[in-house]
């Protein structure tokens, strides 16, 4: 008990700051953006209680329905397509080939240049006159490219998803480490048994480092349902409202002085990302995320 | 028969890690290329080589941006958050790693729990947090919201460290006559050294690059970060764009300084929490 440990006084007065800052910033607004959703509130007057209305009125909203819809397209994107490309890359540099530790920083450049910049990047590639992408494209068919990626209906979630999903950096290394963690024995066995490469691939790597595989699905598909960023800069959520999606939305609502309404967008974010967090875990089978000590 | 296999199977390996590395770096090399170009140049060919390097951009993107004063906030904010983060972790890491008090499990697991919040929820709440401790629109408003959020992943990746200093030394330490504070200060921070710089580079390379709540908490252009910034580039500089992507590459060469430097850290960082778990 802290009355049994003689350093009790200092123990508390070193958990003071984290426990200050920790409550502040995760655990007071947890229940501060459930509240005000039952609210409605301009941010300087005083709330007024109006129960579930901004969920209801929300759930009408044919944004809504549009954001939503986007980002589970985003989410089943980066689970599954970036983490199946991930998967891929990890697997054929766990075993070594030539280069191998400069193809992973490299892999990784992306992720650590800012979104904004990655963004105007993209931004820039995509653009109809000048942008890269079109220029290539008139290189290899000889015919003369100027489409608008990011302005026509069809093409501007792809563009933006696309992207996204291509940087597989950060997942990639997060399987590679599970990868190289198996012994090398393992396989050294399985050839002298005579297995295949892809049967050693299939039927040892795989189901060992599955858990890893399983734990970076549900914080792609996390990603997914938080995604902000690449969109507000590449499209602002245009044209029309077609690549908008729910973090876009609370933004736009806090903009617009309504933030009872951006605190319910706020909300169903969390209670969704909860959802998919333990459902994927519970499904596909995953040790826990965190939690444990070691 | 073997071996034309073995040969297609190598020639699609290598097809595929290619890709992926073109994706990651022609993009990049291709802005850089362009903010070396003149305006009509960039319009005319926008995948030829610059006739001339010129580094006239760059001067205009220092001087209608003021990247200096970006630049500046930006350093400010990213290296006051990454201290006053490391310093509340390394504390709080010190004392659940080597003191024995209740809850302390529960505890740790609660703060390592929070990498899983979907901080962009908390538009709301942080915006109120924020207008009511009385920082709207200050540098340390970003400061003292970055600080906290990377409170989970330095926690988790200090205390790790912490956690594997042998107790012995810190007994030696005690018949010395070396104080609670001492200990923390004089032994276990030193040992726990490349801890603290792994949670560092993280801490600062995610403030370095954080968007959302820069633009949500601040408004005037004095306290605005090189991020936040280079969003307005695009009304800004209007259609000089080899000028914009010149700016947009002052931006990014920070994060790429640091990673050329760290980037073992970072990757060992990265793994280290994902692969525990």
């Amino acid at each position: 008990m802290l009355v049994k440990n003689k350093n009790w006084k200092w123990i508390i007065i070193f958990m003071i700051p984290i426990t200050a800052m920790y409550t502040a910033f995760f655990i007071y607004p947890f229940g501060f953006v459930f509240f005000s959703s039952l609210n409605s509130w301009n941010g300087i007057s005083s709330m007024e209680f109006v129960g579930f209305e901004n969920y209801s009125k929300l759930l009408q909203a044919s944004t809504l329905q549009i954001s939503a819809r986007n980002n589970i397209i985003w989410s089943l994107s980066l689970g599954f397509l970036q983490i199946g490309l991930a998967t891929i890359i990890a697997f054929i540099l766990a075993r070594r080939p030539r280069f191998w530790k400069t193809l992973r920083t490299v892999y990784f450049v992306p992720k650590v240049i800012s979104g904004v910049a990655i963004a105007m990047l993209w931004k820039a590639v995509y653009n109809a006159e000048y942008g890269a992408l079109n220029a290539v494209l008139t290189l290899i068919t000889g015919q003369e490219w100027s489409h608008n990626w990011l302005g026509a209906f069809n093409t501007a979630l792809p563009a933006i998803i696309a992207q996204e999903v291509m940087y597989i950096g950060y997942f990639m290394i997060i399987i590679l480490a599970g990868v190289m963690s198996i012994p090398t024995s393992y396989y050294e066995a399985a050839e002298i048994d005579g297995a295949s490469v892809w049967q050693q691939e299939t039927l040892i790597t795989l189901p060992v480092v599955w858990g890893i595989i399983v734990t970076a699905m549900t914080l792609a598909m996390a990603y997914g349902l938080r995604h902000f960023e690449a969109t507000f800069l590449m499209t602002g959520g245009g044209p029309g409202h077609s690549t908008s999606t729910l973090a876009l939305m609370m933004y736009d609502k806090i903009g617009a002085r309504k933030l009872g309404e951006a605190s319910t967008i706020g909300t169903i974010l969390v209670v969704v990302g909860f959802f998919v967090i333990v459902t994927l875990n519970k499904t596909l089978g995953s040790k826990s995320l965190t939690g444990e000590d070691q | 028969m073997k071996t034309l296999r073995a040969v297609i199977t190598n020639l699609v390996k290598w097809a595929y890690l290619l890709f992926f590395f073109a994706i990651a770096v022609l993009p990049l090399i291709w802005l850089i290329l362009t903010s070396f170009k003149t305006e009509a140049e960039f319009n005319a060919y926008p995948l030829a080589l610059p006739a001339v390097w010129q580094i006239q951009n760059y001067i205009n993107a220092v001087s209608v941006a003021k990247m200096h004063v970006l630049f500046m906030n930006s350093v400010i904010i990213a290296t006051t958050a990454t201290l006053l983060n490391i310093m509340v972790t390394s504390l709080a890491s010190f004392v659940v790693s080597r003191e024995e008090f209740p809850f302390r499990q529960s505890l740790s697991n609660v703060i390592v729990a929070g990498v899983l919040m979907p901080i962009v929820a908390f538009m709301v709440p942080y915006l109120a947090i924020i207008r009511n401790l009385g920082l709207y629109d200050t540098r340390a408003a970003l400061i003292l919201t970055y600080a906290a959020i990377n409170i989970p992943i330095s926690f988790f990746l200090i205390k790790s460290f912490m956690v594997n200093i042998p107790k012995d030394l810190e007994d030696a330490a005690i018949i010395d006559g070396c104080s609670f504070l001492q200990r923390y200060t004089k032994v276990v921070l030193p040992l726990s050294r490349s801890g603290l710089v792994t949670a560092g580079t993280l801490t600062f390379i995610w403030s370095w690059n954080e968007f959302i709540y820069a633009l949500l908490l601040t408004s005037s252009s004095s306290v605005r970060t090189i991020q936040l910034g280079i969003s307005f580039f695009t009304t800004q500089f209007r259609s000089d764009y080899p000028s914009m992507y010149a700016a947009v590459v002052l931006a990014m060469i920070p994060s790429i300084i640091v990673y050329v430097f760290f980037h073992d850290k970072i990757i060992s960082g990265l793994t280290a929490g994902a692969v525990k778990g």
